[in-house]
């Protein structure tokens, strides 16, 4: 960076004014007897974003403050990042480069997409059977493992589409079978502590899972070939595809973003599944049960059986996992130690988004795939731009627990 | 309950601390040589150990020598477990001289019933290469196959205690002390990452252990001159220079470096740049964690950088993922020169994951194909029926190697002492799947002032070639050598 200083000056701003409206705007709303549930938040967004010339009118006329004056200051605070990051390193190709920002940004979401599949299944998890389930990142695996095995080694030829389906029935009886033998017993109050029961129990089956497929398949990466070739065309012709270009293996769009199909596929694939969870959780009879049931399992007076809600849950949440999997294995070698760290980022992102809210694990994985992309492209030094790509997603999430600690759209406590 | 189950925890691991001081602290010997002894009712070994030794850890000496006279003498008892003693067994007291010596080891650890033990260190799990592992499992198998079918060393059945290091530098410190204090081995031999090496080799340093690495690269394994520690890998910085030359013959002017954060992959990328500069050729470095599977973003940086060569330093599955992913997003190694990981070397696994990566260029260790010993070739055979592969990584031919060197080293020293190990290792001789190996300097032959000190120890010559895949699925055994000219078997392909 030529110019660092613009950089930390104005991270200094946003640190320091966003520190003393988040520590003063609730006490000065609390003396005037009006609604703070919102004071910390805005007054922090509000101090950052603008710092005293805004906070003096703030506290002044004190406004009824309501998401608004949370999300228009930190549009702002983003303005005022990217600016002082232009200003301090103006050759960076973040800065100079417009297509090669849209192309991070379009791989980010598409990436992101595919986290939140991962992260869906993890936070209904949570949501349902109330368990933290720290062998989700093995089912992904597994998913993946399944999809090989089915349509190369053991019925070569056999279409990728019914190779997914035998993965997800695979990853669902699994799940559902490990919830009958070993969490059910949390519910009849045998286990002493069932919350560490939970983990510790979960954290067994991941190892275990690991280490028996590591001993099955051994430790040779093994990938699927891309499941869908595109058929090659182009808009608006195909002489001349300025708009959209379709080859087998990659689209591009505008002639600057490129994105390989295998990714594309996995991304839809996503998308369809979200849509497919959405509507079985809000149309069907057995999906209104399972919510029920998360809001209280007292929902057994009308006759929902919670235990088979929670088998249910479990199994669906790990199919989610093996689904994501599944998707995935056309695009990254797969090896049975794959899903320790899409779990742990997982873990990241259900946080983030609100332990158990759907639509935030869907997002939080859209917020964490692009902060890796944009991260990984722009921190100017090429060394360590990619090596701290765990450390995005985890700065993100210190700010957001700092903030609100529910995360984005966590239940109000 | 917590509070309790802390207390308890925290009172164990402080009686586990103090007990090495204890036994430091213990008090003067009451007898001065050896005895025998008869097991009367009420008697434990470790109460025996605190009356005659004076200090109740001492027993597994009595069990030890007990059962040493028992070989030699069947009036003794054979103790087969120190808590389980019968009324009327004729035990050894040893002296405390005797005692002292089998605690620090002077006595050889060959029992009469078991053999000679000999340590290894292999990745077996994640984050390590279990590729890189699995590979080096199977050859130590084969070389430990073939010194007890030759009648062990000092005629001694050979036993391998082989350790997970996990690639992790604190895992190779523990690796090294378990096999020196609880499995008690004469020698270590192998490790694949040279984190790994690098900590495990100031273990083998404190305890005197001799120690052979294996595919541990990084220059200061040897160049700290340690006395036990013998490498018959190549040295880093020697591979940056052949790739340096490599990339200068084929008229590369700008190159960008894909390497790992790791202890091979950072000083690697460090040195080759040197090197490159040294020629001319500018390099631009760009690194990510072992196990990262997205790098698209970083993809486009290197898009950005229009580099006409891209050099590979990462390993394992996380180069595969990088290798495919640039092809598919057009800088694979049909449109830019790109010099892949070694690892490209296990063809199948290669052409399973990266599909576009014909005209890959990598770098092999060990002999050419032409040049293949009968010793090579009977290896390879050994290898590929065992694993199914189509031919032997380097790795492989140096696990293989390092064991059996251990073990000839060990039978001309004919001695387990560490000292006539390392001296049988300075002087020796030994023919196998690398060539043949030798450490030309060390104790007997000091390193002469202005030649790098990274040559201790160190086999100076395991042959380096580039090789290029030229047609889609081709067999690494029929990979086209293209660098150096004294080695060439056919031109390279270039985009």
């Amino acid at each position: 960076m030529e110019h660092a200083y613009y950089f930390w000056w104005a991270l200094l701003w946003i640190i320091g004014w966003g520190a003393v409206g988040g520590i003063v705007t609730p006490r000065i709303y609390s003396k005037k007897d009006l609604d703070v549930s919102q004071a910390a938040l805005a007054g922090t967004a509000i101090g950052a974003a603008g710092g005293p010339f805004a906070l003096a009118p703030l506290w002044y006329l004190t406004p009824r403050l309501n998401w608004k004056w949370v999300v228009v200051p930190g549009v702002v605070i983003l303005a005022i990042f990217a600016a002082s990051f232009a200003a301090a390193d103006p050759n960076n190709l973040c800065v100079t480069n417009g297509p090669f920002v849209a192309t991070q940004v379009t791989n980010g979401l598409i990436v992101g997409i595919i986290y939140g599949l991962m992260a869906l299944g993890l936070t209904l998890i949570f949501s349902i059977v109330g368990i933290v389930s720290f062998a989700h990142g093995e089912f992904y695996m597994i998913g993946g493992m399944a999809v090989y095995y089915f349509t190369v080694v053991w019925f070569p030829g056999m279409s990728p589409f019914w190779g997914i389906l035998l993965a997800a029935a695979l990853t669902f009886a699994l799940g559902a079978a490990f919830e009958l033998l070993f969490l059910r017993v949390m519910n009849t109050g045998k286990v002493e502590r069932p919350d560490e029961y939970a983990i510790l129990v979960t954290f067994g089956l991941s190892f275990f899972l690991q280490y028996f497929t590591l001993a099955l398949v051994g430790a040779n990466p093994k990938k699927v070939q891309r499941f869908l070739d595109f058929p090659a065309f182009g808009l608006p012709s195909a002489n001349h595809p300025t708009v959209l270009k379709v080859t087998s293996s990659t689209v591009n769009l505008f002639n600057t973003i490129s994105i390989s199909s295998p990714r594309l596929t996995a991304a839809l694939m996503s998308l369809v599944l979200l849509g497919l969870l959405l509507w079985f959780l809000q149309k069907t009879w057995l999906g209104k049960a399972l919510r029920a049931v998360s809001q209280d399992r007292a929902a057994a007076v009308t006759g929902i059986n919670p235990d088979t809600m929670n088998t249910l849950a479990f199994g669906i949440g790990t199919m989610l996992a093996g689904l994501a999997g599944a998707a995935l294995v056309q695009v990254f070698s797969w090896v049975p130690w794959v899903g320790t760290l899409a779990s742990a980022r997982g873990f990241v992102i259900i946080v983030l988004g609100g332990m158990g809210s759907l639509p935030g694990a869907f997002i939080g994985g859209l917020i964490v795939g692009v902060v890796e992309a944009l991260g990984a492209g722009c921190v100017p030094d090429p060394q360590r731009a990619a090596a701290y790509i765990p450390a995005y997603g985890m700065v993100i999430l210190t700010l957001v627990l700092l903030l609100k600690p529910t995360g984005l759209f966590g239940r109000e406590l | 309950m917590k509070k309790k189950l802390l207390l308890i925890s925290l009172m164990i691991m402080i009686l586990a601390l103090t007990l090495p001081a204890v036994t430091v602290l213990a008090a003067p010997p009451t007898q001065s040589g050896g005895q025998d002894y008869v097991i009367v009712a009420d008697d434990w070994l470790s109460k025996l150990a605190d009356k005659f030794l004076g200090d109740i850890l001492s027993y597994p000496a009595i069990t030890y020598y007990t059962n040493q006279k028992n070989a030699e003498d069947s009036s003794y008892a054979k103790i087969k477990n120190s808590d389980e003693i019968e009324v009327g067994w004729k035990v050894y007291i040893p002296s405390k001289e005797e005692a002292d010596a089998y605690f620090k080891k002077q006595v050889s650890n060959v029992g009469a019933a078991g053999g000679i033990k000999i340590g290894a260190l292999a990745p077996l799990s994640a984050p390590g290469s279990v590729t890189g592992g699995t590979a080096m499992k199977a050859a130590f198998e084969i070389a430990l196959d073939e010194i007890n079918a030759a009648g062990g060393v000092l005629g001694k059945p050979v036993q391998l205690v082989l350790v997970d290091t996990e690639g992790l530098p604190e895992r190779g410190t523990a690796a090294m002390e378990r096999l020196i204090n609880q499995d008690k081995v004469v020698g270590v031999v192998g490790e694949y990452h040279s984190a790994v090496g690098l900590t495990a080799k100031e273990v083998a340093h404190a305890n005197h252990m001799p120690t052979i690495f294996a595919e541990t690269w990084n220059d200061k394994i040897t160049s700290v001159e340690y006395p036990e520690v013998f490498r018959i890998a190549p040295v880093s910085s020697e591979v940056a220079g052949v790739d340096a030359h490599f990339i200068q013959s084929l008229g590369v002017k700008s190159v960008v470096i894909m390497t790992e954060n790791t202890g091979y992959g950072i000083p690697a990328a460090e040195e080759t740049t040197k090197r490159l500069a040294d020629l001319g050729i500018s390099a631009t470095t760009f690194s990510a964690d072992l196990g990262t599977q997205e790098f698209s973003s970083i993809i486009e940086r290197i898009k950005a950088a229009n580099p006409d060569l891209i050099l590979v330093l990462l390993t394992g599955e996380t180069s595969y993922n990088f290798e495919e992913q640039a092809a598919e997003a057009g800088i694979g190694p049909q449109d830019v020169k790109m010099i892949c990981n070694q690892v490209a070397d296990d063809s199948d696994s290669f052409w399973t994951n990266v599909p576009d990566g014909k005209n890959c260029f990598y770098r092999r260790v060990g002999l050419p194909r032409a040049l293949y010993t009968d010793a090579t070739k009977a290896f390879v055979a050994k290898y590929t029926e065992k694993t199914g592969k189509t031919s032997a990584e380097s790795y492989a031919m140096e696990a293989y190697d390092s064991l059996k060197l251990m073990a000839q080293a060990i039978n001309e020293a004919k001695s387990t002492d560490p000292d006539a190990i390392i001296s049988a290792l300075e002087h020796i001789s030994y023919n196998g799947a690398l060539g043949t190996i030798t450490f030309p300097y060390g104790t007997h032959n000091p390193i002469p002032a202005g030649t790098d000190a990274k040559w201790w120890h160190q086999f100076p010559k395991p042959a380096i070639t580039m090789v290029q895949y030229q047609e889609k699925g081709q067999s690494s055994a029929d990979a086209a050598v293209v660098f150096p000219d004294a080695y060439k078997t056919a031109d390279p392909i270039l985009p």
